[in-house]
């Protein structure tokens, strides 16, 4: 495959992130070091796989703000379901997730393909439902450290070719999300309605079978990293994640996806989420409190948008286009 | 008939209660070309869209090649052979070229995986068929609007479809690359394809059609051979009752300046641009697209700042940066795409219409008049005839010659000195070309200086008192009304636009 030209937006992320790994390795040795490394490649991981699905559903157009509810409850409850049988096998976990995360994710689609709606708003209202069904008939009770099933701490730890065995998840996902978004019709199915739906039905494309695609792949996305996030931190709290959804959505707009669709690519997606977590995880180097972190992120958000607004206007312009 | 590909019966279909057709029925016949005509918003569009899927018609049954089907998708359709090309062309703007023209045929083929070597195979071909060089990976928001049309041309032919449906397809094109479509029209039929033509263009129709069907308020007024009406007789038919253009002849005698433009030039795209507009007159522009027409007018709108030059307002200089200058300088613009740059299509008329004055309509509070909003909209609609009087439906579900009619509506009541029209009459019908044209020519026999940038030579002819060609940025030729009165102006005119270099050997 020919290597295309990156994006003016990708140049200018890149050269933002190897100015503030200098900068960060100067000021701190530790930054450098294998152990970082890992440690960062191990908490982007969730974030990196929820973003290939954010992505794919930017592009169709839509916007969904409930997989962090998705996560949750079908990490949480197949969990539940684990202690309860006494099943202790990740891949039972994994499979019993994905599985809740992919039946959420068709609710999402039907809902929107049937009923017309917006998606943001009606992912706003699934995502209430979708947690406050947990929270009343599932529970919310913490389960500890002690009684969090011994598979998932081994997950936490597991390692493939020394790397976290998280990261080569992640990194499978996006490999599949990029294979189906640029190889196959149904990825250009999902560019088409993101351009335009109406353009994309009377091509011949079947908008709800496209949807149901879109969304229950985000669904299933979600599930995993129900998983995976429960597997990485000591406690299992239910309360946690939901509400971190814009953080995931910013950063793939950062990457320069656009919000209306039909555009985006997946290496702008990463290099989102690498910037959000780098900032994240590092400004203790530098000796900024975490406070800065928000801050940080808020500019860079701003700047990267601003600037895929200036140059479109700029080519629009070219081309005696004025009317956005 | 054993020829009959499809044959739709007693087609009926309404939107919110409004009958968009009642019993129409139609036979395509194999290998042969049909043309749709009636005015705008007469139901072919709609016609089409049933048809082809997109709609599904309240009554009535389609018959394909012994198939019936009550209600068709567009992926049935498809799969029966039937391709369109639409009015709006339905491309995907984010998208290249290579992909929008390729995307039918990667659809239809159902193959599972993409292979952009074929992709751009598929693309290439189709585009070297009509003869049309495009960069194929350019993304398809960077094109002209008749750049677009062309790439809706391939997509449709990259299928080898029976039947070929063509909704405007030559609105933007030039007289080249029409005489290259319409060629290939005719060599679909030769492969027995066969072609629903619909235009606004009756020499096209007359140009490619074995048979016309004439649609009129939604009824079928008849089906005849082309041999059988002529262009008269045509329109007649359409519009149920006689057109003609009247020629217009500068009556004000006041020759005072409106506009005066001294050598205006930006890099690029126009050069050393001379010309002046007097009360009362009816300058026309014409030129192949891509002469820098367009660029120019928009310069005199304030959408395109010149490099340099002088543009003079009423013997006074004005400099003119933006959109809201130029309109206190009381200038008005039509603009070329009336759909995307004229009108807000999800609003009502009434917003329409009175955006332009709101700045007068309000009181010493900054308050709308709302009264007042209402009387300007209805007296406006009534003042440009626009079909539908009520001043509260949304622009969009108008039809392409009364949105128009609304465009221009919101610039008369601007009451401007200089009215600039680009392509005012782009997929508008006759009935309502004619009365734009009246308004036109009224609003210049009381004192308004136009501009009208067109490509028909007959439009600039009924309307014009002066015309300046232009050729790659430059003025290549100016007519005055002594010259425009000879006969074979025509004639001269169309040389001129399609062999402007060599106009030199010619009258030599």
């Amino acid at each position: 495959m020919k290597l295309r030209k990156l994006k003016q937006m990708e140049k200018y992320l890149i050269s933002i992130l190897i100015a503030y790994i200098i900068i960060v390795s100067v000021v701190s040795k530790n930054f450098l070091s294998v152990n970082t490394l890992f440690d960062l490649l191990k908490t982007s991981s969730g974030t990196l796989i929820l973003a290939a699905g954010v992505l794919m559903v930017l592009i169709s157009g839509g916007i969904d703000v409930s997989f962090t509810a998705i996560a949750v409850v079908s990490g949480y409850s197949s969990i539940l379901l684990m202690m309860k049988l006494g099943v202790d096998n990740i891949f039972f976990a994994l499979i019993v997730a994905a599985i809740i995360g992919l039946l959420l994710g068709i609710i999402n689609a039907l809902i929107i393909y049937f009923f017309k709606l917006s998606t943001f708003i009606t992912t706003l209202g699934t995502s209430s439902v979708f947690y406050g069904f947990m929270t009343t008939f599932i529970g919310t009770s913490s389960i500890s450290v002690a009684d969090k099933p011994q598979s998932l701490f081994n997950f936490g730890k597991a390692t493939l070719f020394g790397l976290p065995l998280f990261f080569i998840m992640a990194v499978v996902i996006l490999v599949i999300t990029w294979f189906i978004l640029y190889r196959t019709t149904l990825g250009r199915s999902i560019f088409a309605i993101g351009n335009s739906e109406e353009s994309a039905l009377r091509a011949g494309i079947n908008i709800l079978k496209t949807k149901l695609f879109v969304y229950s792949y985000m669904g299933l996305l979600s599930g995993i990293m129900g998983i995976v996030y429960f597997s990485e931190i000591d406690l299992i709290n239910p309360i946690s994640l939901v509400g971190t959804e814009l953080m995931v959505i910013a950063a793939v707009v950062i990457g320069g996806i656009r919000l209306t669709g039909g555009e985006g690519t997946i290496l702008g997606a990463i290099l989102g989420v690498s910037i959000i977590q780098i900032f994240r995880s590092t400004l203790v180097f530098l000796g900024l409190s975490t406070s800065w972190n928000d801050l940080f992120i808020g500019i860079i958000l701003l700047v990267s948008v601003s600037l895929i607004s200036y140059q479109e206007r700029k080519s629009n312009k070219e081309h005696l286009i004025f009317s956005k | 008939m054993g020829n009959t590909l499809l044959s739709a019966e007693n087609i009926s279909k309404s939107f919110d209660g409004v009958q968009a057709l009642k019993n129409v029925s139609i036979d395509i016949e194999k290998g042969k070309i049909k043309c749709l005509a009636g005015e705008n918003g007469c139901g072919k569009s709609t016609l089409v869209k049933i048809l082809s899927g997109v709609y599904t018609a309240d009554e009535g049954q389609i018959d394909i090649e012994g198939k019936k089907y009550t209600s068709l998708t567009p992926i049935t359709a498809i799969e029966e052979g039937i391709q369109v090309i639409y009015q709006d062309l339905s491309l995907f703007s984010h998208m290249t070229v290579a992909e929008n023209i390729a995307m039918n045929k990667m659809m239809y083929s159902k193959k599972k995986l993409v292979n952009w070597g074929e992709i751009n195979r598929i693309a290439k071909e189709q585009l070297d068929k009509i003869g049309a060089n495009l960069d194929l990976q350019a993304p398809i928001r960077n094109l002209s609007i008749a750049n677009r049309q062309l790439v809706a041309i391939c997509r449709a032919l990259s299928l080898e479809a029976k039947i070929l449906f063509m909704d405007e397809p030559t609105t933007a094109l030039t007289k080249k690359e029409v005489d290259r479509l319409l060629s290939i029209v005719l060599g679909l039929k030769e492969k027995g394809i066969s072609v629903v033509f619909i235009s606004h263009k009756l020499n096209e129709v007359f140009q490619i059609s074995d048979s016309i069907t004439v649609i009129r308020d939604g009824k079928k007024i008849g089906d005849f051979t082309s041999d059988e009406l002529n262009p008269k007789s045509l329109s007649y038919y359409m519009t149920g009752r006689e057109i003609g253009y009247t020629r217009y002849k500068k009556m004000n005698s006041d020759n005072d300046n409106i506009l005066e433009v001294k050598n205006l030039s930006k890099k690029g795209m126009f050069k050393d641009i001379n010309f002046t507009v007097k009360k009362g007159d009816i300058l026309g522009i014409t030129g192949l697209l891509g002469s820098g027409r367009t660029e120019m007018a928009l310069s005199l709108f304030g959408l395109n700042p010149p490099d340099s030059g002088e543009v003079l307002i009423e013997n006074k200089v004005a400099k003119i940066t933006s959109p809201n200058e130029a309109m206190k300088h009381g200038i008005a613009l039509l603009p070329e795409d009336r759909l995307s740059q004229g009108l807000f299509l999800e609003s009502s008329a009434k917003t329409n219409i009175t955006v332009t004055i709101l700045n007068k309509l309000k009181n010493s509070l900054g308050i709308v008049n709302q009264k007042k909003e209402e009387e300007t909209a209805i007296d406006t609609v009534k003042d440009v005839n626009v079909n539908n009087k009520n001043i509260d439906l949304h622009v969009k579900k108008l039809s392409g010659g009364n949105q128009q009619k609304i465009v221009l509506g919101k610039w008369m009541v601007t009451d401007p000195k200089l009215f600039i029209l680009d392509t005012p009459t782009v997929g508008v019908d006759i009935g309502s070309k004619s009365e734009i044209y009246e308004k036109i020519q009224e609003s210049a026999t009381n004192g308004m200086g136009i501009i009208i940038i067109s490509d028909e030579i007959e439009e600039i002819l009924a309307n014009c008192n002066k015309v300046i060609i232009m050729h790659e940025g430059k003025i290549v030729k100016y007519l005055d009304e002594e010259e425009l009165n000879k006969e074979d102006v025509q004639d001269r005119i169309f040389n001129i636009i399609n062999n402007p270099l060599g106009r030199v050997n010619h009258e030599a």
